[in-house]
């Protein structure tokens, strides 16, 4: 492993501008981007060599059609330590605890030093991103009960809501303080999916690793597989052909249409709109269908491969699919937004102030729907995006009524885009030969359906996957979700979580 | 105001008729495990061997051992194969009662008899209550299990129900490798359930750990944890194979697999 | 024998009383006090069956001799507040040992001989001398047992409020006594003639003087707050036979001093039933948002006693459009709901000094002690909890019954004003019954269930069979309805000329005055209820053949949860109506935060909660204050100069001298 002192011209984490900083002057360099007008995306650690100490690494967005900054920071020998950005920088708030409870980095300052990942009473025996742990069986950990905010005030009534709740429905702890109807305070508590699948990656070949990309969150296989695969070709310095580039976009856009109709149906449930929510049902399950006859994989998995893909696909039929399932779309959207019973549960409901959004790192219809207009498509366009017109649709009402209007115009844009590719897309072969290169790091981004994802990926000397960090748009997303439920009441609760449209697997990883 | 009864009324009908229709009709295209023709085999070449994640294809005693208990469905060995010994399949509807029938055994054996446990479970045939816990998948086989309660598989009409509590659940349906902080919920859910209950192991994760299986965090699905009285590889298993795995723990269809062949 | 037995009553009270005072054992004023209640119980039944005698006291009061007569309603009255306070003289309440218990034992005592006044003495001077004993009786009970470091306050309230209504008492008594020329009772009654302007004025004054202590609007308010600073057996005096004799007075008042033919009998009767209903909807209402035992039960009281007065306004509203026996049927009604109402709400006073002696307070909290207690003080909570929320088969699903037939009965008075008035009081109650309904799921949920609790104290012996008692007695009055309802016959044909307790019962069955309308039958549930049960019982025992038995912990999600920290808590459980009825509650909700750098992070959280009352802040602090006012005006004539005080001596003086002179 290359310390960090010796830097080899070529090295370095591709598709970014880097920057090497000392740990003392961590705040001062964030402070000057955010004044710059970047806004940090993610922070993550890993230990180039093992024994020595980490690397902390911080992701920024400076503007839109300029390079991602990043800044690299090499630990000192002694002391795993760093100044907290989390006062500064809420949105770094969890990225730390990360830090701090997988590598077992301190940040001095930190205003919330709650178990978050790794639950109460689990006790691994060395931080688990560590490459000298190379556990055979899972930590030892025994229940505990929570570290939560002190609530004082003796009428107070604690509710926590699962992990195991009704429905089919992932698993989750949702920590109610509540009094009857008024909810006072709300306490998600994740991570009991954390199957711990950065660690997973160690070891791979990249193709493997496309597999474990595929399966970390299993309804944004393609977004992830896409940026996984990006960040090893960006690495590698690998180029993709224009006719995987055209497919990889007609995938993933594929794949928002879905995941979009299914929201517009599970949100129909949680608003008691029955008919409603059997259509959108209804249409989600074409739309797999159409996956599934164009690829073979309902969730489009299977085909995604750093190089290309894996095969060719015949797209003659789709457009035709899609244009007979479209009317039937557009129909079911302006029916939604005449019902008045529907839209009477959503307006004015879990409102998410923008600056709130801002500071906590909100990403994808979400963000865009509390007045911050910014895409990975349109900012930083990847596969054949940049060759694409695209609009991105902006509310700045907030509540959930705009991050449903705004996944409805994304409906709209999808088709849009799937149509003007599957017109502009070349011939060709589909795959290049993928040869991995030794000590290689790359950034791979995708705006999934859900927001943001990127992945940071580093190979060591036989050109196996060092380290892989995956920054999934939920984990975002659920840290900001709490602050649009304090205050609130318990019957609006499922409609707001559901106008978020996350997922814990996303999140949890 | 659309009037949404008379919008849903004339939309019509738009279940399929799966099962009582067995054709794989109901999933055009989607492809399930791959299909092993063990006579065409090279047994020199180990191209399979290496790309399997998670390990479903191995040697042993210098044969190819198949355990479909661990396969993710990624078609890699399909691709591998030089000689056309894995190939792609739409073999998807792979529930069965046992684990060994996931095994690709030597000697085929013919379908178990359909055996009633303590003849209680005839009670069940029209009417099942299932509990389904989530103890760390990727929501794959979440997605494809809140699908059977949309119009097109319309699960209710098979009598079959997922209930919100397990005091009220006959089958507790398990999906995900159980992580650490899963595990003891999951065992929280399986005592609360009232007797005569069953486990279904849903999805490759469950059965096996699947890909994501292992780890600091994660555990090898149901093995050792409770006993499983249904399989279901699939990565994830679609709608459909759900349902004519649930249909096979009612004696209401039969078992496709038996010692890792595929019949039909 | 009867008067012997009266006598005696009266004068073991008394001695108990001065037992106490002087300063030995608290047992034998204990026993004074619970043998005096035992004679009265006697001397009731006595009466009941075949009537009191007259006793007059050989003394002379303004010219009028004293005489005691305890009239029917007296007596049922009287007797279903006795029995509580039998049962409650022998236990311990929460009060400081020693002297303190000895103080509350004296207010005891003085409290019920004040009440047998009320309820027996027959002219207005020696009534309302004995109507103050009884406030200065409940005043000493709460201020005496030191149960509150602060009683002072709420009592002074309550004591100011009681004022208020005594003087409205006082007018009326001086009102009626002056037009008829003496203070003697017997003469009062001018039933029959017309009713005039007047009558409306008198009985909006009997209205506000009886009510002070009923808890008629806006009276109620200083409900809690005294029954908040004493304990359980306070409450349980003052629910019972303070609160039936309070309301004996204005039951006599309204039917045996004022006419009730014409238009102002019928609007003021109207007026009554008005007040009653809304008295009970914003009593009930606050009841439910209550988190100690004592508040909830004493609003609970207002409550119940606003509803019999609702009654009593439809049975003089009945009477004023001549419908005799429908007036007779409603009149018995309201003693049948006192009845139960004492009965029911002393056993749950009990419980609350039981909550008390366990847990270390009175509040409403889940703390497992059904669970960690012998079921027998339980069934008798419970019993009593099903009356208060007019559960079947209990004597107050059996009055609340009853109260909306006689309302249905309204449907046959021909003026359509008083068909209207009848017809909202029926909705009003409706709301009242269910929100009672909600209070006692609430008690009982809240106070008394529970899981995991380890208590180091339980309920004395004593007490469990006390209130198992009680509670019993709550149900056999139910069951033996059909029988017991007859002692009320001669009351209803001295005041209505006829027996409508004879159309109340037919066989086993109660039926309101016809068998073609409407039955119950609390006799007939309780032989088909308990057999019913064994349906599910014979399965049961048949089922743990077939299956085995498995015990499991609480299902809550998947985890383990400390069900002391999830369990309900009171205002979780009101909270919903709260909201709903803000605009009667005016709730303030607080929420404090604790910010640790900036808005994102929060540290603590801090919250408390509180409901407006209505008239304290609209009528009482203004009230209050223009006295205060007032009191500053006229301390200007405390100069402190003797000259001054002289010269205003004099000048009374001269007034007086003129007056004699010139006054004929």
């Amino acid at each position: 492993m290359t310390p960090t002192a010796e830097r080899v011209p070529g090295r370095g984490m591709k598709g970014t501008m880097e920057h090497t900083v000392w740990p003392h002057s961590i705040p001062q360099t964030c402070e000057e981007l955010m004044r710059a007008g970047a806004r940090l995306q993610m922070a993550y650690a890993w230990f180039p060599r093992p024994g020595q100490p980490a690397e902390v690494i911080y992701l920024a967005d400076r503007a839109p059609h300029q390079p991602f900054e990043l800044l690299r920071c090499s630990l000192a020998e002694q002391t795993q330590e760093l100044p907290s950005m989390t006062p500064r920088i809420p949105l770094l708030g969890w990225y730390e605890r990360e830090m701090h409870e997988l590598c077992g980095i301190h940040f001095r300052g930190h205003p919330e030093l709650r178990p978050l990942v790794l639950h109460e009473g689990a006790v691994p025996p060395m931080p688990p991103l560590d490459p000298r742990y190379q556990p055979t069986a899972m930590m030892p950990y025994t229940e505990s009960p929570w570290d939560l905010p002190p609530v004082e005030g003796d009428d107070v009534q604690f509710l926590p809501f699962g992990p195991i709740r009704a429905d089919v429905l992932e698993s989750a702890q949702i920590v109610f303080f509540y009094v009857g109807e008024a909810i006072l305070h709300c306490h998600p508590r994740l991570f009991f999916k954390h199957r711990g699948m950065e660690k997973q990656f160690e070891g791979l070949t990249p193709a493997m690793g496309a597999l474990i990309a595929e399966r970390v969150s299993g309804v944004d296989s393609v977004a992830h597989t896409v940026a996984f695969c990006q960040a090893v070709e960006a690495a590698c310095g690998c180029e993709v052909p224009p006719r995987a580039r055209f497919l990889r976009t007609v995938l993933a856009e594929l794949e928002r249409l879905y995941n979009h109709l299914y929201y517009l149906g599970h949100l129909c449930h949680t608003t008691t709109l029955k008919v409603g929510e059997a259509e959108g049902k209804l249409l989600a399950e074409r739309s797999k269908q159409i996956n599934g006859m164009l690829t073979g994989s309902r969730f489009l998995r299977a085909l995604i491969m750093p190089g290309g893909l894996r095969r060719d696909l015949d797209l003659v039929a789709l457009p035709g699919k899609l244009r007979t399932l479209q009317p039937e779309i557009f129909r079911y959207m302006e029916m939604l937004e005449q019902t008045n019973s529907h839209l009477d549960r959503l307006i004015t409901t879990g409102h998410l102030p923008q600056q709130f959004a801002f500071d906590q790192g909100a990403t994808g219809p979400v963000k865009r729907a509390s007045g911050i207009q910014h895409d990975l498509r349109w900012d930083h366009p990847y596969a054949a995006y940049g060759q694409l017109a695209m609009e991105i649709p902006m509310r700045t009402e907030g509540d959930a009524h705009a991050r449903v209007q705004v996944r409805m115009e994304e409906v709209r844009n999808s088709l849009k885009l799937l149509y003007s590719a599957i017109e502009a897309i070349p011939g060709g072969p589909v795959r290049v030969e993928f040869n991995p290169v030794p000590l290689a790091e790359g950034l791979g981004w995708c705006e999934g359906s859900r927001g943001s994802t990127y992945y940071c990926v580093h190979l060591n000397r036989e050109g196996r996957l060092a380290r892989v960090k995956v920054k999934s748009p939920s984990f975002s997303n659920w840290r900001v979700f709490p602050y649009t439920v304090h205050d609130t009441n318990m019957m609006d609760y499922a409609i707001n979580e559901a106008s978020f449209g996350l997922t814990m697997a996303g999140c949890d990883r | 105001m659309p009037v949404w009864t008379l919008f849903g009324l004339g939309r019509g009908l738009a279940t399929t008729p799966w099962p009582e229709k067995q054709d794989s009709a109901v999933q055009p295209g989607v492809l399930g495990l791959p299909r092993y023709h063990s006579d065409r085999c090279d047994e020199d070449c180990r191209a399979c061997t290496e790309v399997c994640l998670p390990g479903a294809i191995d040697v042993k005693d210098g044969k190819l051992h198949l355990d479909y208990g661990k396969c993710i469905a990624c078609q890699l060995c399909t691709e591998a194969c030089p000689s056309e010994v894995l190939t792609k399949s739409q073999d998807w509807a792979f529930g069965v009662r046992e684990r060994k029938d996931l095994v690709w055994a030597e000697a085929f054996a013919s379908p178990a008899a359909q055996e009633l446990k303590n003849g209680i479970r005839r009670h069940f045939k029209r009417s099942l209550h299932i509990r389904h816990i989530d103890a760390g998948s990727c929501n794959g086989c979440e997605s494809e299990l809140q699908a059977l309660n949309n119009p097109f598989y319309n699960l209710h009409r098979l009598g079959i129900f997922f209930t919100p509590s397990p005091r009220f659940a006959d089958l507790l349906l398990v999906t995900g490798s159980v992580t650490y902080a899963m595990r003891g919920p999951l065992l929280e859910t399986w005592n609360a359930m009232p007797e005569p209950r069953w486990v279904m192991a849903t999805g490759t994760c469950a059965i096996s750990g699947g890909a994501t299986g292992g780890g600091y965090a994660c555990g090898h699905g149901l093995e050792g944890i409770l006993p499983v009285d249904l399989y279901l590889p699939g990565c994830p298993p679609n709608p459909s194979a759900i349902i004519q795995a649930l249909l096979l723990l009612l004696n209401r269809a039969g078992q496709r697999v038996s010692g890792g062949r595929y019949a039909g | 024998m009867q008067a012997d037995m009266l006598l005696a009553m009266a004068l073991l009270w008394v001695a108990s009383a001065m037992v106490a005072l002087m300063g030995l054992p608290a047992m034998f004023a204990r026993l004074g006090i619970a043998l005096g209640c035992l004679a009265g119980i006697v001397a009731s039944l006595e009466g009941l069956a075949i009537g009191s005698p007259v006793v007059s006291l050989g003394v002379h009061l303004s010219d009028t001799a004293v005489q005691f007569h305890l009239t029917n309603a007296a007596l049922w009255l009287m007797l279903f507040g006795l029995i509580p306070a039998f049962v409650a003289a022998p236990l311990r309440n929460g009060a400081a040992a020693g002297w303190a218990t000895r103080r509350w034992l004296t207010g005891f005592a003085i409290t019920l001989v004040g009440a047998l006044g009320v309820m027996g003495l027959q002219d207005a001077v020696s009534f309302l001398i004995a109507w103050e004993v009884m406030s200065l009786g409940g005043a000493a009970m709460i201020l005496g047992e030191g149960v509150s470091e602060a009683p002072g306050r709420p009592v002074l309230f309550m004591l100011s409020l009681l004022e208020v209504g005594a003087v409205a008492i006082l007018l009326a008594l001086l009102v009626i006594a002056s037009r008829t020329g003496s203070c003697d009772f017997s003469s009062f009654a001018v039933a029959g003639n017309l009713s005039t302007p007047g009558t409306l004025l008198l009985a909006l004054l009997l209205l506000f003087g009886f009510g002070a202590k009923l808890g008629v609007l806006p009276f109620y308010e200083w409900f809690p707050a005294a029954y908040g600073s004493g304990s359980g057996a306070t409450g349980l005096v003052f629910s019972g036979i303070v609160l039936n004799a309070a309301f004996f007075g204005l039951g006599r008042g309204l039917f045996e001093w004022l006419p009730h033919k014409g238009f102002w009998a019928m609007s003021a009767a109207g007026i009554i039933v008005l007040a009653g209903v809304v008295s009970a909807i914003l009593a009930i209402f606050n009841a439910f948002q209550e988190e100690d035992w004592r508040r909830m039960l004493s609003l609970s009281s207002a409550e119940n006693a606003c509803v019999a007065v609702a009654v009593l306004g439809a049975s003089w509203l009945f009477l004023a459009c001549g419908l005799p026996e429908q007036a007779a049927l409603a009149w018995i009604v309201c003693l049948l709901h006192l009845a139960g109402h004492s009965l029911a709400k002393g056993t749950l006073f009990l419980t609350a000094d039981g909550v008390r002696s366990v847990t270390g307070s009175y509040a409403i909290r889940q703390t497992g002690l059904l669970r960690n207690n012998s079921a027998v003080f339980g069934i008798g909570a419970l019993f009593a909890a099903m009356s208060l929320a007019a559960l079947p088969p209990q004597a107050g699903f059996v009055s609340e019954w009853y109260v909306f037939q006689s309302l249905f009965h309204g449907m046959q008075v021909n003026v359509l004003a008083a068909r209207l008035t009848i017809a909202i009081a029926a909705a009003g109650l409706a709301l009242v019954a269910a929100v009672a309904l909600a209070t006692f799921a609430k008690l009982y949920g809240v106070g008394l269930l529970g899981d995991h609790h380890v208590h180091t104290r339980h309920f004395s012996a004593g007490r469990s069979i006390g209130i198992f008692l009680l509670g019993g007695f709550v149900l056999a009055l139910a069951v033996g309805m059909p029988w017991a309802v007859h002692a009320l016959g001669s009351g209803s044909t001295a005041l209505f000329g006829l027996d409508a307790t004879a159309d109340m019962q037919s066989g086993w069955l109660l039926v309101p005055l016809s068998n073609k309308f409407a039955f119950i039958s609390p006799t007939k549930m309780i032989i088909a209820g308990p057999l019913l049960a064994l349906l599910p019982v014979a399965l049961f025992l048949f089922s743990r053949r077939s299956f085995q038995f498995r015990r499991v912990p609480v299902w809550s999600g998947g985890r383990r949860e400390d069900a002391r920290r999830i369990a309900t808590t009171s205002l979780a459980f009101s909270n919903a109506l709260r909201t709903f009825y803000g605009f009667i509650y005016g709730p303030t909700h607080n929420l404090e935060r604790e910010y640790d750098h900036g808005p994102y992070f929060v540290k603590r959280l801090i919250f408390n909660q509180e409901v407006a009352p209505i008239f304290g802040p609209g009528l009482f602090r203004p009230l209050a204050r223009a006295v205060r006012k007032l009191a500053e005006a006229v301390s200007k004539l405390q100069s402190g100069y003797l000259n001054l005080y002289n010269a205003l001596i004099g000048m009374l003086l001269v007034l007086i001298l003129a007056l004699a002179l010139f006054y004929r």
